[in-house]
C-alpha cells in the first residue's frame, strides 16, 4: 500500500475535488481544496511520515483545484449560460491563496490525526472543525471583501453582486436545516429503530406554528391573536407542537410492531400537507348558527331572543379564531401560503430597545444561527445517547424483547424517542419558515421524509457524525453542484458542439437530456443501491466501543 | 425447612390454542436457594420461565411473588419488582459494549430523566460514575474481567457472551434470578466452570437461583431441590438424589423401554 503514490481514498478526493472546482469555478476554488486537504488528512498515516506525505499531496491537490479553478474562470465563466463570477475575480490571487490554504488544512488535519490520545484528538478536531465552519461564510463571498488584490476592506463591493457572489452559503444553511432533522430522526430510526416515513409532518407542523404566530397572516384577520409573538419564543411553541403531535400520533401507533408503524407515519406526513392545503377556507360559526336556528325555530318571542342570547354567547366564546360572518376563516391560507414570515429580532421586547434584526436575504447571521442550534443540538443529542435514556433506545433497538425483559418499559420508551425526534424536526421547521419567510404546502412533500431517511441511512444510522455528513453530502450535491453542472453541460453543448450549427429546438433537446438536476433522484436512488451493497452501516458508522478503542 | 417463601406458583397453566404448555404446575421457591427445573425438550420449561417473567399471561394459575401477586404484569414491571432473567439462545444488545450491556440491566435502579441527560446535574453524575463502579464490579465477578468491558457484546467469544447475560440480569440486584440453559452449547470443563459461579451467586450475593437445565449433571450437583416437567406437568419434585433415582424421571428422559430395563 504504502508503495503506491496515492491510496484510492485520496485518489477519489482529489478526483472529486477537481471536478468540483471546475463546476463551481471562482472563489469557491479555495473551498474545495480545504475540503481535498481535509480528506487527505483524514487518510493519512498516524505517524510523521504521514504528516509530510499529507501535506505534499495536499499541496498538488490544491494544485490541481487551482488550475481548474482558473480553467474555470478563464474560460467556462465565458460560456453562454453560466453564472459568471466577476471579472475581479480572474486573478491569480484566489488560486495562490486556495494552494496555500488547501496545503495548510491537509497538514492540520494530518497532524490532529497523528495525535494518539483519543481525547485530546477529539478535542483538536473539534476545534478544528469549528474554526473552519465560523471562517466558512467569509471565503464563500466577498461583500466585505474584495478579492482583486491584497485583501483591502476599505473597497467592500467590488465585484460582489450578491446573489452570484454566494454560491454555498444558502445550500449550507438549508444543509443545515436538514441536518438538524436528519438528527431528529437517527433519534427516532438510529437509535429506537423505529420506522417513520411521515418525518416531513412534524417539520411542516414546526414550520406553521412558526408562520402562525410569527406573521401577519393570523394577526391581519380579526382572531386572538393581536400581535407576533416574535421568533425566540416560537421556536420553542413549534417544538412544543412537534412534540404534542408526536405523542397524538405516536400514542395509538407505537404499540404496534414495525411495518404498521411505517404505514401509519407514511399516512401522517400525507395528512399534515393535505389539512395545511385545504383549512384555507375554515367556517366554523356558520354551521353553529344555523344548528342553533334550527333548533329553535318554533318562533316565538321567547325562543328568539333566546337564540339570540345563545349566538352572541357562542359568537363570543367559540370565535377565538375570528368569525367574520361575511368570509370564512383562512387557517393555513391553502396553496397561497403565509408569507411573510417575520426573521428573528435581538431585542425590541420588554421595553430593551431593538438591538438586531435579521434581515431575509442577509445569509451570515442565518448560516450562525443555524450553526448555534445544530451544534447544540447535536451536543444534546450526543449526552443523550450517553445517557440512561439512549441506552434504553439502542437496546430496544438490538433487541426489544430482551429490553423489556431487562426493565425497560417498550412503549413508553419509544414513545420517548418520537416525541423527541419530532421535536428536533419542529426547531428545524420554525427555522426554515422563518428563514425562507414563507411556506406553502408543497414544501413539505414526501420527498422530504425520504431524503431525510436517506441522510440517515448514507451518513451512518445511529451516529452523529455520519448523519451530519450525510445531511451536507446529499444537499450540497443537490443545491449546488448539480445546479452548476447543469450550466457547464448547457454552456458547452451551446458553444462547442452547436457553435456552427443554427438550431435551436435541437440545442434545447440535447440540453434537456442532459439536465443534470432532472437525474438528481436517479443519482439519489443510485447512491443509496451502491451503499446498501457496499457499505450498509453508512459512512461513518456508529462506533462500537471496540472499534473506538483500536483506533 | 422453615423458609421464607420467595415465589409461589398455584396451578400455572398456559395453552396455546389446543396445546397445553403447561398444566396445572405448583411450584415453590424458599428465600437462598437454588432450584432446579428439568426436563426434556419440548417439556415446556421456557414457556413456565415466560409466564413467570410475564411474556406470556398465564391461561389460569398464579404466581406470587415476594408475598404479592404478579400474574399477567408487564415484563418490564416484574423485573422491577426483582426478577431477573437470562435468556436460552443468548439475547444480547450485541452493538452495545458489554459495559452498556450491564447499564441497560441497571435501568430500573437508575433515576435519569431526559432533561438530566443534558444538564447533568451532580446527581446524574454520582450516579452514573457509582453505575459504571458497580457494572464493572459485575462483570469482574463473572469472570469477563475490565479488558472485556469496552468490546461489543456480539464480538465476545460465547462463553463470555453467557456470562455477560448474567452479569445483565445481575445489575438490577434481583431477589430472584432465572437462568435458562446457561450452559447451553458449552464443553464440559466451561460447564463445570459455569456452576461454580452459580454457586458463587448465592454464596457471595445471596440471590435466589431458579436455573432451568437440559443437563441432569449440572443441575444435580448445585440445586438444594428439583422439579421435573414432562409434556407441561410436574411429575417429580424433591432432592436431587431423590429425583433422579424417580422411575418417570428416567422414563421421561430415556424412554419407557429404559425405565423398565432400570427397573
Amino acid at each position: 500500500m504504502k508503495q503506491k503514490l496515492l491510496n484510492n481514498t485520496e485518489a477519489i478526493a482529489i478526483g472529486f475535488m477537481a471536478v468540483l472546482a471546475l463546476v463551481t469555478g471562482g472563489w469557491n476554488t479555495i473551498v474545495c481544496a480545504v475540503i481535498a486537504g481535509l480528506l487527505i488528512g483524514l487518510s493519512a498515516n498516524q505517524n510523521r511520515d504521514g504528516i509530510i506525505r499529507a501535506g505534499v499531496l495536499g499541496a498538488i491537490a490544491s494544485i490541481i483545484t487551482a488550475i481548474m479553478g482558473y480553467i474555470f474562470n478563464s474560460w467556462v465563466s465565458t460560456l453562454p449560460g453560466v453564472d459568471n463570477q466577476a471579472p475581479d475575480h480572474l486573478t491569480a490571487y484566489p488560486l495562490i491563496l486556495a494552494v496555500v490554504i488547501g496545503t495548510i488544512t491537509s497538514l492540520v488535519v494530518a497532524w490532529i490525526h497523528s495525535i494518539h490520545e483519543e481525547a485530546r484528538r477529539k478535542q483538536a478536531f473539534l476545534i478544528f472543525m469549528v474554526v473552519c465552519a465560523v471562517i466558512f461564510p467569509f471565503f464563500d463571498q466577498c461583500p466585505t471583501l474584495a478579492w482583486n488584490g491584497p485583501i483591502s476592506i476599505a473597497n467592500p463591493t467590488v465585484g460582489c453582486t450578491t446573489s452570484k457572489a454566494l454560491l454555498w452559503v444558502n445550500a449550507v444553511i438549508v444543509t443545515m436545516i436538514f441536518a438538524l432533522q436528519a438528527l431528529g430522526l437517527n433519534i427516532v430510526a438510529g437509535y429506537a429503530g423505529l420506522l417513520d416515513l411521515g418525518y416531513v409532518a412534524f417539520f411542516a407542523i414546526g414550520a406553521y406554528t412558526m408562520g402562525f404566530l410569527n406573521s401577519d397572516h393570523l394577526v391581519a384577520q380579526d382572531t386572538f391573536l393581536k400581535t407576533q409573538f416574535g421568533f425566540w419564543l416560537v421556536v420553542w411553541g413549534s417544538a412544543a407542537a412537534a412534540a404534542f403531535f408526536g405523542l397524538l400520533l405516536g400514542a395509538p401507533t407505537l404499540p404496534l410492531r414495525g411495518d404498521y408503524l411505517a404505514i401509519v407515519t407514511l399516512g401522517f406526513g400525507e395528512i399534515i400537507p393535505i389539512a395545511a392545503k385545504n383549512l384555507a377556507e375554515v367556517r366554523i360559526f356558520e354551521p353553529i348558527s344555523l344548528f342553533i336556528n334550527q333548533l329553535f325555530s318554533k318562533a316565538d318571542a321567547q325562543s328568539l331572543d333566546r337564540m339570540q342570547n345563545a349566538e352572541a354567547f357562542l359568537k363570543n366564546t367559540l370565535c377565538l379564531i375570528g368569525c367574520d360572518p361575511t368570509r370564512p376563516f383562512d387557517f393555513t391560507a391553502g396553496t397561497k401560503g403565509i408569507s411573510p414570515i417575520s426573521p428573528p429580532v435581538f431585542g425590541n421586547i420588554l421595553g430593551i430597545p431593538k438591538i438586531y434584526a435579521f434581515v431575509n436575504g442577509d445569509y451570515i447571521p442565518w448560516y450562525f444561527l443555524a450553526l448555534v442550534l445544530l451544534a447544540g443540538s447535536a451536543f444534546f443529542i450526543f449526552r443523550l445517547r450517553d445517557s440512561r435514556v439512549g441506552r434504553a433506545w439502542v437496546s430496544m433497538r438490538e433487541d426489544e424483547l430482551a429490553a423489556n425483559a431487562m426493565g425497560i418499559d417498550i412503549v413508553r420508551t419509544k414513545l420517548l424517542a418520537f416525541i423527541i425526534g419530532a421535536m428536533f424536526s419542529g426547531f428545524a421547521g420554525a427555522f426554515y419558515a422563518s428563514y425562507v419567510s414563507f411556506i406553502e404546502p408543497g414544501s413539505f412533500a414526501f420527498d422530504i421524509s425520504v431524503t431525510v431517511l436517506a441522510m440517515v441511512i448514507l451518513g451512518g444510522t445511529g451516529n452523529i457524525t455520519g448523519v451530519i455528513l450525510g445531511a451536507f453530502i446529499t444537499r450540497v450535491v443537490d443545491l449546488v453542484v448539480l445546479e452548476r453542472l447543469k450550466q457547464l453541460i448547457n454552456g458547452i453543448t451551446e458553444k462547442v458542439f452547436f457553435s456552427g450549427i443554427d438550431n435551436p429546438a435541437l440545442v434545447q433537446f440535447v440540453q434537456s437530456i442532459a439536465d443534470a438536476t432532472a437525474y438528481k433522484v436517479m443519482l439519489f436512488g443510485l447512491i443509496l443501491v451502491v451503499m446498501m451493497k457496499v457499505r450498509p452501516q453508512g459512512l461513518i458508522p456508529a462506533e462500537t466501543a471496540a472499534q473506538k478503542r483500536k483506533a | 425447612m422453615a423458609q421464607e417463601v420467595l415465589l409461589e406458583a398455584k396451578g400455572v397453566t398456559k395453552r396455546f390454542g389446543g396445546l397445553t404448555a403447561v398444566n396445572k404446575v405448583d411450584f415453590v421457591i424458599y428465600k437462598g436457594m437454588i432450584a432446579g427445573l428439568i426436563g426434556p425438550n419440548g417439556a415446556g420449561k421456557t414457556t413456565f420461565f415466560n409466564n413467570m417473567t410475564g411474556l406470556y399471561t398465564p391461561t389460569e394459575g398464579d404466581f406470587i411473588f415476594n408475598g404479592k401477586p404478579i400474574t399477567g404484569l408487564k415484563p418490564h414491571i416484574i423485573q422491577d419488582r426483582g426478577i431477573s432473567r437470562t435468556f436460552q439462545n443468548i439475547r444480547l444488545f450485541g452493538q452495545l459494549s458489554a459495559l452498556e450491556n450491564v447499564l441497560v440491566g441497571m435501568h430500573t435502579r437508575l433515576n435519569g430523566t431526559v432533561f438530566e441527560a443534558f444538564f447533568r446535574p451532580k446527581r446524574v453524575i454520582h450516579e452514573e460514575k457509582r453505575a459504571r463502579e458497580k457494572a464493572l464490579d459485575l462483570l469482574d465477578f463473572v469472570g469477563l474481567g475490565r479488558d472485556s468491558a469496552e468490546m461489543a457484546a456480539r464480538n465476545l467469544p460465547y462463553g463470555f457472551q453467557r456470562r455477560l447475560e448474567i452479569a445483565r440480569a445481575l445489575a438490577s440486584d434481583p431477589k430472584l434470578l432465572l437462568l435458562d440453559e446457561p450452559t447451553a452449547g458449552m464443553n464440559p470443563q466451561e460447564k463445570k466452570e459455569l456452576t461454580e459461579l452459580v454457586d458463587h451467586l448465592r454464596k457471595e450475593l445471596g440471590v435466589t437461583v431458579l436455573l432451568i437445565e437440559h443437563d441432569m449433571k449440572v443441575v444435580m450437583g448445585i440445586s438444594d431441590r428439583v422439579s421435573v416437567l414432562d409434556h407441561g406437568e410436574k411429575i417429580a419434585e424433591g432432592l436431587p438424589k431423590v429425583v433422579q433415582a424417580n422411575p418417570k424421571v428416567i422414563e421421561a428422559y430415556l424412554g419407557t423401554g429404559a425405565a423398565a430395563e432400570g427397573a
